[in-house]
């Protein structure tokens, strides 16, 4: 068997689930973070994903050194087990989806026509060829229940407060890194999270380059992974719609919508 | 006519023509050394062969869930009493050790492999190679040390050292997926990479606390010989009744084919070897006759009994074989001293390993009854190569021999 490396973090999961949830970091403009602790820093920006459903679409550019791609996905989520994610572009992608439920995970190709259970043994595996693996996708409320939070830094800038946040995982987390770092401003918005691996040296970096209102909420609308290792590599994400509090139906997180594509 | 004078007759006899059968004499040395030292070689690889296996977690007999080896994991497990031990007597076990073992995802930083995890009791674990190996860092502590030990190899290949941590992901006794981070307490040297990248070695309890249960997936028997192989399979066969038992021979079919595969070319070797150099003998003795047909007539003229001729033919043929025998044999088993801090192989390293051969250092084992069937063959080749030539001698009318 051969496993593709994990070029990015498993515990990506936070930030891009986070993402395609359209789990909004901000917008709310709930009472400033003012004098709050690590875990509520993080235990909040979470909390205003619980019980949204969304809709969106976004745009992947996947870049390397010999070739780069863009594909447009869309997403339905409905808190943070449930998610339905399906490509629309290129064409020879198309349709090619992942149905997430729970700790779960199914993903379909129409050039198959069958959907495959995915073993935890291919969790790390890359999705979609970019630099996302299928873990994730899947993992949500991990920095809360693995790691250590404590605030390091507090910096003012531009009317707003930013927090650095340092996780350190526990003894027995089932986590690689040996730290992440995580910005967070004083709206939630998540700037950026770098991961360390355990010598304390980076290896990659999740940034929000692009902080804009969308679907009624501030969020990070456009953000790129970036291997920190390999300067030439990374993948982007991308709002173009998003429509939180969307009705989405009981059916579309079910193996049939998975199959159908409806 | 006594044994002593026919004897002393072929003595001086074979010193008549000393290049000729100084020659012979030479080749049947080399040719006995040759197939004595082969038989040991032979012997030692497939020696180690048995042993490697034996070695290499399997033990004599071993103790598995049915299905177990089709499709391994914690659902083909079975629960031993926490006092259990094996009823078998005293001096016929070396050792006996009870582990989990399931397939599972290591992850690192940078890499994800397919590795196996297997739970051990440091404590029990005399019998397999771990006894042997050599850590850099610390040791497993006891069967609730939750730590991890990993081969070299797989460390290099996961950019990991000891002190760090690794991710395991493996499927529990639910059927649900389970992982949790790991301290790598050490890593581990074993004489075949395979190994080292393929066994992930953790505390019994610590595995079994991942995998949410109590059970054991395998229980392994060491003998102190081979021999008592039978009877203690039968024991345990009665005792777990429902598991299957199975020899070292079943698990490692290859390497069982491969001892048996060896037994026999020991045989073939010697015939073929033998072959060729008893009609390099017959061509010897057919020459000898040829030579003194004027004087096998002469002396069955004077009185010589057609038996005695016989015999002093034969036995002329049956010295040089004893001889070269005994000279072959002294300079097969000095070989084999000489060799016995082994041969080094490390060259082939790698193909070995494909033949279950864990060790690159090959110690030859000489062993008596392979010595006695070499010597007692030989001599009885030559004895029945020697006689039909001889017996074409005896039949030789005197009168005819002489006017040659």
């Amino acid at each position: 068997m051969r496993f593709n490396r994990p070029t990015w973090s498993r515990r990506l999961g936070v930030s891009l689930v986070v993402a395609l949830t359209g789990l909004v970091f901000g917008t709310y403009q709930v009472a400033k973070a003012e004098s709050l602790t690590a875990e509520e820093l993080m235990s909040r920006a979470l909390e205003l994903t619980r019980g949204t459903s969304s809709y969106s679409e976004l745009v992947m550019r996947i870049q390397r050194p010999d070739w780069n791609r863009s594909s447009t996905i869309v997403a339905w989520t409905r808190g943070q087990d449930e998610a339905l994610i399906r490509f629309t572009a290129p064409a020879k992608d198309a349709g090619n989806a992942v149905l997430k439920k729970g700790e779960k995970m199914w993903t379909f190709a129409p050039a198959l026509k069958r959907s495959i259970r995915l073993p935890s043994s291919m969790m790390s595996q890359s999705w979609g060829g970019s630099d996302f693996s299928y873990n994730d996708l899947s993992r949500s409320d991990e920095l809360l229940r693995y790691y250590d939070l404590s605030v390091v830094e507090t910096t003012v800038e531009d009317g707003h407060t930013i927090y650095t946040i340092d996780a350190v995982p526990h003894d027995d987390a089932p986590v690689v890194w040996g730290k992440e770092t995580m910005v967070v401003r004083d709206d939630y918005v998540m700037l950026s999270q770098t991961y360390f691996d355990q010598s304390m040296t980076p290896i990659k970096r999740l940034e929000t380059q692009r902080v804009a209102e969308l679907g009624g909420r501030t969020i990070g609308v456009l953000m790129r992974m970036s291997n920190l290792e390999e300067p030439q590599e990374w993948t982007e994400i991308e709002y173009v719609e998003a429509d939180f509090d969307a009705d989405v139906a009981d059916r579309k997180f079910t193996l049939f919508s998975l199959t159908s594509g409806r | 006519m006594s044994l002593v004078k026919v004897g002393q007759l072929a003595w001086r006899n074979l010193w008549r023509q000393r290049r000729r059968n100084v020659t012979m004499l030479v080749a049947l040395s080399f040719a006995v050394m040759g197939v004595v030292f082969l038989n040991a070689f032979l012997r030692g690889m497939t020696a180690q062969m048995a042993d490697s296996a034996v070695n290499n977690m399997q033990g004599h007999v071993k103790v598995l869930q049915p299905g177990y080896l089709d499709d391994p994991g914690i659902d083909k497990s079975f629960v031993l009493e926490s006092e259990w031990s094996p009823e078998i007597p005293a001096g016929q076990m070396q050792g006996w050790a009870r582990r989990v073992r399931v397939p599972a995802v290591i992850m690192s930083e940078r890499e994800t492999r397919g590795i196996e995890l297997i739970g051990i009791d440091p404590a029990q674990e005399s019998i397999s190679f771990v006894a042997d190996w050599t850590i850099e860092g610390e040791g497993l502590q006891g069967p609730d040390d939750r730590r991890i030990l990993v081969g070299k190899s797989l460390a290099e290949q996961l950019e990991t050292v000891a002190g760090r941590r690794l991710v395991i992901i493996t499927q529990g006794a639910d059927g649900r997926s389970r992982e949790a981070g790991y301290r790598i307490a050490g890593t581990y040297q074993s004489e075949a990479s395979a190994v080292e990248k393929l066994y992930v070695f953790t505390g019994i309890e610590a595995a079994q606390a991942l995998l949410a249960s109590d059970a054991v997936t395998e229980v392994s028997v060491r003998l102190t010989d081979a021999k008592h192989q039978p009877t203690v399979l039968e024991s345990l066969i009665a005792t777990f009744i429902g598991l299957n038992v199975f020899t070292w021979q079943t698990l490692e079919p290859m390497a069982a084919a491969m001892m048996q595969m060896s037994d026999a070319m020991i045989y073939i070797l010697f015939i073929i070897i033998m072959t060729a150099l008893v009609f390099g003998l017959v061509n010897t003795v057919v020459t000898a006759i040829m030579e003194r047909y004027r004087e096998i007539g002469m002396l069955r003229a004077l009185g010589m009994r057609a038996g005695a001729v016989l015999l002093q033919i034969v036995a002329e043929s049956t010295l040089i074989m004893l001889l070269g025998v005994a000279i072959g044999t002294a300079a097969g088993g000095g070989l084999c001293l000489w060799l016995s801090d082994g041969i080094d192989l490390s060259a082939f390293a790698e193909g070995l390993e494909g033949f279950g051969m864990a060790s690159s250092v090959l110690v030859p084992m000489i062993l008596p009854a392979d010595v006695v069937f070499v010597v007692v063959a030989s001599v009885v080749m030559g004895i029945v190569a020697s006689f039909f030539p001889a017996l074409r001698a005896v039949r030789l009318n005197p009168l005819e021999a002489m006017r040659h």
